[in-house]
């Protein structure tokens, strides 16, 4: 796949080309997801550019200058800038789900950005006769439409990827950027009904790539309280890689809101070392401590490759540590008394 | 201060300036002047905290260095004017002043605070706020030395200014990032908000239009009643006739025959007020699309006709060939000429009976932004009454002895969502004529 991405960018091979390379790799990601035993599984984002810039890869109006992210191993990744209004997207996640779902036969979860990231790709010394409320206006009217469209096309669960939140106290200790990232996917968010918010989530996590975060020394103390502000149903919780998880877990329940569904990662996909099936099930049964079993479900603290071009671990790596989820969850169901 | 001491903390100060300069982040800004404050011994502890908007006040701690992490997690202070806000980490903030303690042993604006810090080695301490300016960043710099009396005039005023220097670099790194996020979602969420106000209002009154409309039909129920009994009895008596013909040993079928077409069209006349008043008593609104007010009016009739007929009311019709189209809510619009013809058919009630004359009259206008359907209800009735006129369309304002007052306000709020005028003139002779203006569809 990234050899054919980097084929088609150099213009050695078609769109269709790289489509049939898109097609093959979503359908080996879904067979070998299946083959885990996972009851919901995921595209593996294989056609995604990136987790968050997906949608509008591609898009004219685009610069490559937009904010830096630095990662705590000195890489950086450069988000774009929008250089020209109206905004719209490109290829929505419900493009990727309709390649997906024929290849399927458990329920598919999708992942969509959030409007807190696509936020800070405008530019900020703005953009002549086109303010930031109406590009904001046009992401929370984009995101409605894109997550309206995969519920609609019968995703599992939609879940957005809210990593920013943790970057977003080190951009800003005071909080208050964090707390506008909130109000704006809030802004999303009560757009649907509380229906269909039972199928909508929010991931968090200090943003790995390559083999390094980007805002894992922010306390996660200065975010939960925040984040179960969300008027999402759903919340996946990097956990596995937290040096103190009891605290973390304390946290959540202090802050967690009744009904909220908490999805703790159980899997550290920075960590080369395959977790085993007694790890998962000892990081269940100690959050099971904390979180009502009814409202406690398990994830990997994050995507394997949100970013195209990371080759920092195989796939049969991220295979082998989806298995080890499955299996643990499956024994600490037991020991639970749950099966 | 010896010279060796000044020497030392210039060069510390040096340090922080380079850091001013060199950082990527506002945490990472913060982080290396406090490791760089305790570098060099003079402190045991340095944190920087901002002044939280919860109702505690709240100093969260955002970066420290030094030895005493355990003491912040344990202290609670807080910049406000009660006790947990008189350390200095509060008091700066709250004064916008430097604020300092000599011995914290003795000190009694220290005593919340006083045995962990001494547990640390604290003997005193001093805070300077985060300002620059015009620019507060609402926070403090604050430093734990071992020695008692340790920030003398000359060291407050050296770290006073690098509290100036480093919110000038705080605010560079922000960048108005927060700034301006926070302007535009607020600008949304106002939008947002505004927008959900204007369909919670727009539902309110779809909900409400549905109730007067039941309770318009309501107030027909029995003249409908009897238009739908008529055709019920005739049907009855013809079928009764039917299977007596039937019975003969030859039928006439041609009477028979004729029998039953006169049967199936006096059920399709109660069929069509039937549908017609399910149509009326639809909840939901229907988006706006072309509408022929002349079928307007006419679909109105039926309804309307037996309780004009009950009271002796003579219903004259002008209707213009060439009305033009308009867009709109059917329903909503019948909705409003069945309000305007019962009113004029209560406003001539106790009237003598041969003025009891109703005329619709439906006309165009040509105005500048094209033609508009203009239809007006006549009658002969009571009139206005004295100054009633300047309240007919406010909400709960009735003459009608039982009336809820909704109809014309309701009505006005109708025409007025489909961008046209409703409004209400005297006659010269008797009674008040109620004019509906719409434009014509573009």
């Amino acid at each position: 796949m990234i050899a054919g991405l980097r084929d088609f960018e150099g213009g050695r091979i078609s769109q269709r080309e790289l489509h049939a390379l898109h097609r093959s790799a979503i359908q080996d990601t879904i067979e070998r997801f299946e083959a885990t035993g996972s009851p919901v599984i995921t595209d593996g984002e294989q056609a995604k550019h990136s987790f968050a810039t997906y949608a509008i890869y591609g898009l004219e109006t685009l610069a490559p200058d937009g904010v830096p992210i630095s990662f705590a191993d000195g890489h950086i990744r450069i988000l774009p800038r929008v250089t020209a209004g109206p905004f719209r997207y490109k290829t929505p996640a419900d493009v990727y789900l309709d390649i997906a779902r024929p290849y399927a036969h458990v329920p598919l979860k999708q992942a969509v950005s959030s409007a807190s990231a696509l936020s800070l790709l405008y530019p900020q010394d703005g953009i002549r006769d086109y303010s930031r409320q109406q590009y904001l206006q046009a992401v929370v009217v984009e995101l409605e439409g894109e997550i309206r469209r995969c519920l609609h096309k019968g995703a599992h669960v939609v879940q957005m990827d809210f990593t920013e939140a943790r970057l977003s106290i080190r951009l800003d200790p005071t909080r208050r950027l964090l707390e506008s990232f909130v109000d704006l996917n809030n802004l999303v968010l009560e757009r649907f009904s509380v229906d269909e918010r039972q199928r909508i989530g929010v991931h968090t996590c200090p943003g790995a790539d390559r083999h390094s975060t980007h805002s894992a020394e922010v306390d996660y103390a200065e975010l939960l309280p925040s984040l179960f502000e969300l008027r999402a149903m759903n919340f996946y919780v990097q956990l596995a890689s937290e040096p103190d998880r009891e605290r973390v877990l304390k946290l959540i329940r202090t802050h967690a809101k009744d009904g909220q569904r908490i999805f703790v990662g159980v899997i550290d996909p920075l960590d080369p070392r395959v977790e085993t099936p007694e790890d998962v099930s000892e990081r269940v049964l100690q959050a099971a401590q904390y979180i009502p079993v009814d409202r406690l479900g398990t994830t990997d603290d994050c995507g394997f490759a949100p970013f195209s071009d990371d080759t920092s671990r195989t796939r049969e790596t991220a295979f082998a540590k989806i298995r080890a989820r499955v299996a643990g969850t499956a024994l600490a169901s037991r020991r639970l008394g749950l099966d | 201060m010896s010279d060796r001491r000044l020497d030392r903390r210039l060069q510390t100060l040096y340090a922080c300036i380079e850091a001013l300069f060199q950082a990527g982040s506002e945490q990472e800004l913060l982080q290396c002047i406090c490791d760089t404050l305790v570098a060099d011994g003079e402190f045991l502890l340095a944190w920087i905290g901002y002044g939280e908007n919860d109702p505690g006040k709240a100093v969260r701690p955002v970066a420290q260095a030094g030895h005493g992490r355990d003491f912040l997690e344990g202290a609670t202070f807080s910049w406000g004017g009660e006790e947990r806000g008189q350390a200095p980490a509060g008091a700066a903030i709250r004064t916008g002043k430097a604020c300092w303690v000599d011995d914290i042993r003795t000190d009694p604006s220290f005593s919340p605070w006083r045995t962990a810090a001494l547990a640390h080695g604290y003997a005193s301490c001093m805070a300077v706020p985060l300002i620059a300016g015009a620019v507060d960043l609402h926070g403090t710099l604050n430093l734990y030395s071992a020695e008692r009396h340790a920030f003398e005039q000359s060291a407050i005023a050296h770290f006073a200014g690098l509290a100036t220097c480093l919110t000038r670099a705080v605010v560079a790194l922000r960048g108005h990032l927060a700034d301006d996020l926070t302007s535009g979602v607020t600008a949304l969420r106002a939008s947002e908000e505004r927008r959900r106000a204007q369909e919670a209002l727009h539902q309110a009154q779809t909900e409400l239009a549905h109730v007067t409309r039941v309770m318009t039909l309501g107030e027909l129920a029995a003249s409908i009643a009897h238009e739908i009994n008529q055709p019920l009895a005739a049907i009855i008596a013809d079928a009764n006739a039917c299977l007596h013909w039937l019975d003969a040993a030859r039928p006439p079928l041609d009477v028979v025959r004729e029998t039953l077409v006169a049967i199936a069209n006096d059920s399709d006349r109660a069929a069509e007020v039937i549908s017609r008043i399910r149509a009326f008593l639809s909840r939901s609104s229907v988006p706006h699309g072309p509408c022929d007010p002349a079928e307007v009016i006419r679909g109105v009739l039926p309804l309307v006709h037996p309780e004009l007929r009950r009271h002796g009311i003579i219903l004259e019709m002008s209707l213009a060939a060439d009305l033009p189209t308009v867009m709109g809510d059917r329903i909503q619009l019948q909705q409003v000429l069945l309000n305007l013809l019962m009113n004029a058919a209560e406003a001539m009630r106790e009237v003598l009976p041969e003025r009891r004359r109703l005329v619709v009259r439906s006309t165009v206008e040509h105005r500048d932004d094209g033609p508009w359907a203009v239809v007006a209800v006549e009658d002969a009735g009571v009139g206005f009454g004295n100054n009633g006129d300047a309240r007919l369309f406010d909400a709960f304002y009735t003459t009608k002895p039982g009336g809820l007052g909704m109809g014309l306000s309701i009505s006005r709020s109708i025409i007025d969502a489909h961008a046209g005028r409703l409004w209400a003139t005297t006659n010269p002779g008797h009674g008040a004529t109620f004019h509906v203006a719409l434009p014509g569809m573009r």
